[in-house]
């Protein structure tokens, strides 16, 4: 069709342009295509089917059987063990996030203010739990943790204690792997933060009468919340979900979440129930997340925390 | 009776005296610029004296009081960054109210003296904004509404107005010197803009090289600079080197210019060579061939109210002369002609080495 009129003649270019644009979009979704192809058969295809599947019955034969059914929720909310279960999961988790700030914020702190070569040096150690195994770095606590372990015979020798502690095999040694494998993921992202922090805010708020305590509390932590924020999602998310650390560490006693979902899906052959067991996980998880950030956005509105 | 203080005082970075032996006194309520080139020392001075370095040698006094051992926070000083340095996570407000709530104002009290602060500098009504909803010039004047609530004893300023553009530079300078003036307060204000520093100091400090080489009136700074570098740093000037031909008595020397002679009234060795600046607008052009320096004239450029002629002479010495339009019609002054300059012998700058 040939345009007639100056009007058509623009209206033809709109659309053409419209079609430009349109085909940058498709540009786009070309270059996501890989990452979003893994993305959904890999992680969201899964989770929908263990969404669906922890609403079927167990079939002792197939495993899953063909009944739709709410009990495998019911079963989980309304038996004291395994809420136990899921609040010492959350417990841990929680706790182990607190440490984790706790002891990588002066870390974190030391290491912004050390000067280039000094500071490279610092941020490798601080990575060097990264680098081993976790199964071999687990053991290490075990020897350092056990009835006879290096910890106890040195309490003993001093005679600060008569008899062993139990350390391990506790929440305790459980938070305390964990703490130091997700550590480094703390002090680099508050380190993140720290270091944009222009040293002339910390000047201002001292010339301005604060002590540097006072200019701590009022100026440098609430610059650091994004980076506590992106720390705490991080270490949270991995320790809720950990495996390996809660079964060496905590052994029988210490059972956590992700250990009761193995036990079902990989012993009993109950996946309808493992299924149910780790959507509430992923529930759990996601919800402590959000309540959490609504709770540091409306602390600090001038940050923005995500 | 001087109000702010600085006796002797040294700082030492890496074994290299940055700032040396420092001397400056400045009487209360007096706008000083410190003015000088990159790197010589103008914000490290500023910094002890707000605290933030410490000295490694001399005093530092304020009202009679030596601060130079007293933390940052105790010195109760007023300073304005380059940055602004706004705390981002607080409100207009909030940033102007810090310094009064940690001295314990009543709350009252802190609105009544932050909206007059943030009236001072013309803000009222963005006390709910946060610093990145500000133009520059918003944030300069928020700094400088947080700075002066606080009531401080003397307010530093470090190269406030060089992240401004041009024209908002020259409004907020002219702000603050009137803000300045209405306080009263003993001022300090770091630049290396030296128009801007003319233009609304009560006294310049020319600093080179750690030292304050001059401490003067801008009137003074400009017309009798005391110092080869002060000569130099500041306005434009033409060096030219003169001979001394002979002594005539206690106080006068006939000196020669590139062969035009001249009565100086200064006692000068005879047959030495001194180097004299005079600045371009002081010399004066005339068409005749044979009246003082004969020169050839390179270029003429055309600058509105004046001209400025790029001249050079015999010894291939260059001069750069301006000369106002009203004085001498450029059209009468061609390019690669000959042309003869002189001054009157009072506008060569006496300086000292
Ligand atoms: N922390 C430091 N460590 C070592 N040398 C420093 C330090 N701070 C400043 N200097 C040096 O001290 C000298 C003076 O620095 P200063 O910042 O006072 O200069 P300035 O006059 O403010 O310059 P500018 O106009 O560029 O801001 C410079 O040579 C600089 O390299
Ligand atoms: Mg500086």
């Amino acid at each position: 069709m040939q345009p007639e009129t100056a009007y058509q003649e623009q209206e033809l270019l709109f659309k053409q342009k419209k079609k430009n644009l349109s085909k940058k979009r498709m540009d786009y979704l070309l270059l996501l295509l890989p990452t979003l192809g893994i993305f959904i058969f890999f992680f969201l295809l899964p989770l929908f089917f263990l969404f669906i599947t922890g609403f079927k019955t167990f079939d002792a034969s197939s495993g899953v059987g063909n009944d739709w059914t709410l009990e495998n929720y019911t079963k989980f909310l309304s038996d004291t063990f395994y809420l136990g279960v899921l609040w010492r999961t959350v417990k841990i988790a929680l706790l182990t996030t607190l440490v984790a700030i706790v002891i990588s914020f002066p870390v974190a702190y030391q290491i912004t203010k050390a000067n280039r070569r000094i500071k490279n040096y610092l941020t490798l150690i601080v990575l060097s739990p990264l680098l081993i195994s976790m199964v071999i770095r687990c053991y290490g606590w075990v020897i350092l943790l056990s009835n006879n372990g290096v910890v106890n015979n040195a309490l003993l020798k001093f005679g600060w204690i008569d008899k062993p502690l139990t350390l391990l095999y506790t929440e305790f040694s459980v938070v305390i792997g964990m703490v130091h494998v997700l550590f480094p993921y703390m002090v680099l992202s508050i380190m993140g933060s720290l270091e944009r922090i222009d040293p002339s805010v910390i000047r201002a708020s001292q010339n301005l009468g604060a002590s540097p305590i006072r200019t701590f509390f009022s100026i440098v932590l609430p610059l650091t919340l994004p980076g506590i924020f992106a720390g705490s999602v991080m270490v949270f998310s991995l320790g809720i979900s950990s495996f390996v650390t809660p079964a060496i560490l905590g052994g029988p006693q210490v059972k956590v979440m992700s250990f009761l979902t193995y036990e079902q899906v990989a012993v009993m052959l109950n996946w309808p129930y493992g299924s149910a067991i780790g959507f509430l996980l992923i529930f759990i998880a996601t919800i402590t997340i959000i309540i959490y950030s609504k709770l540091l956005t409306t602390s600090k509105k001038g940050v923005a925390i995500q | 009776m001087s109000y702010l203080c600085l006796e002797n005082v040294v700082k030492t970075f890496n074994k290299t005296e940055v700032v040396k032996k420092m001397n400056l006194e400045i009487k209360q309520g007096e706008l000083v610029s410190f003015l000088g080139p990159s790197g010589c020392g103008k914000t490290t001075t500023l910094n002890m004296i707000a605290g933030f370095l410490e000295v490694d040698g001399g005093k530092i006094v304020v009202d009679g009081k030596p601060v130079h051992l007293l933390p940052p926070n105790k010195r109760e000083m007023g300073m304005v960054f380059q940055n602004y340095a706004l705390f981002p996570h607080m409100t207009v407000f909030e940033n102007v109210a810090y310094g009064l709530k940690l001295r314990k104002v009543s709350k009252d009290e802190i609105k009544s003296r932050v909206a007059e602060a943030l009236e001072m500098v013309r803000l009222t009504g963005y006390e709910k904004r946060y610093p990145r909803e500000l133009s520059g010039g918003q944030q300069q004047r928020v700094s400088l509404a947080r700075a002066l609530v606080i009531k401080p004893k003397v307010l530093l300023l470090d190269e406030p107005l060089s992240n401004l553009d041009a024209k908002l530079r020259q409004e907020m300078r002219e702000e603050i010197v009137d803000i300045q003036k209405r306080v009263g307060i003993t001022t300090i204000f770091v630049t290396h803009d030296q128009e801007e520093a003319l233009a609304i100091s009560d006294r310049i400090a020319v600093m080179y090289e750690g030292r304050i080489e001059q401490l003067d009136t801008p009137v003074e700074i400009y017309n009798h600079p005391q110092t080869d570098f002060v000569s130099r740093f500041i306005g434009e000037v033409n060096q030219v080197q003169g001979k001394v031909v002979k002594t005539l008595n206690n106080q006068e020397s006939l000196v020669s210019f590139y062969g035009y002679e001249q009565i100086l009234t200064r006692h000068l060795a005879k047959n030495s060579v001194i180097d004299f600046y005079i600045r371009p607008e002081k010399i004066h052009i005339s068409l005749e061939p044979n009246d003082g320096i004969v020169v050839k004239v390179d270029r003429k450029m055309f600058l509105g109210a004046k001209t400025r002629y790029i001249l050079h002479n015999k010894e291939n010495k260059h001069i750069i002369a301006d000369i106002p339009n009203t004085v001498l019609n450029p059209d009468h002054v061609q390019e690669g002609k000959d042309v003869s300059i002189q001054w009157n012998s009072e506008d060569l700058l006496a300086t000292k080495k």
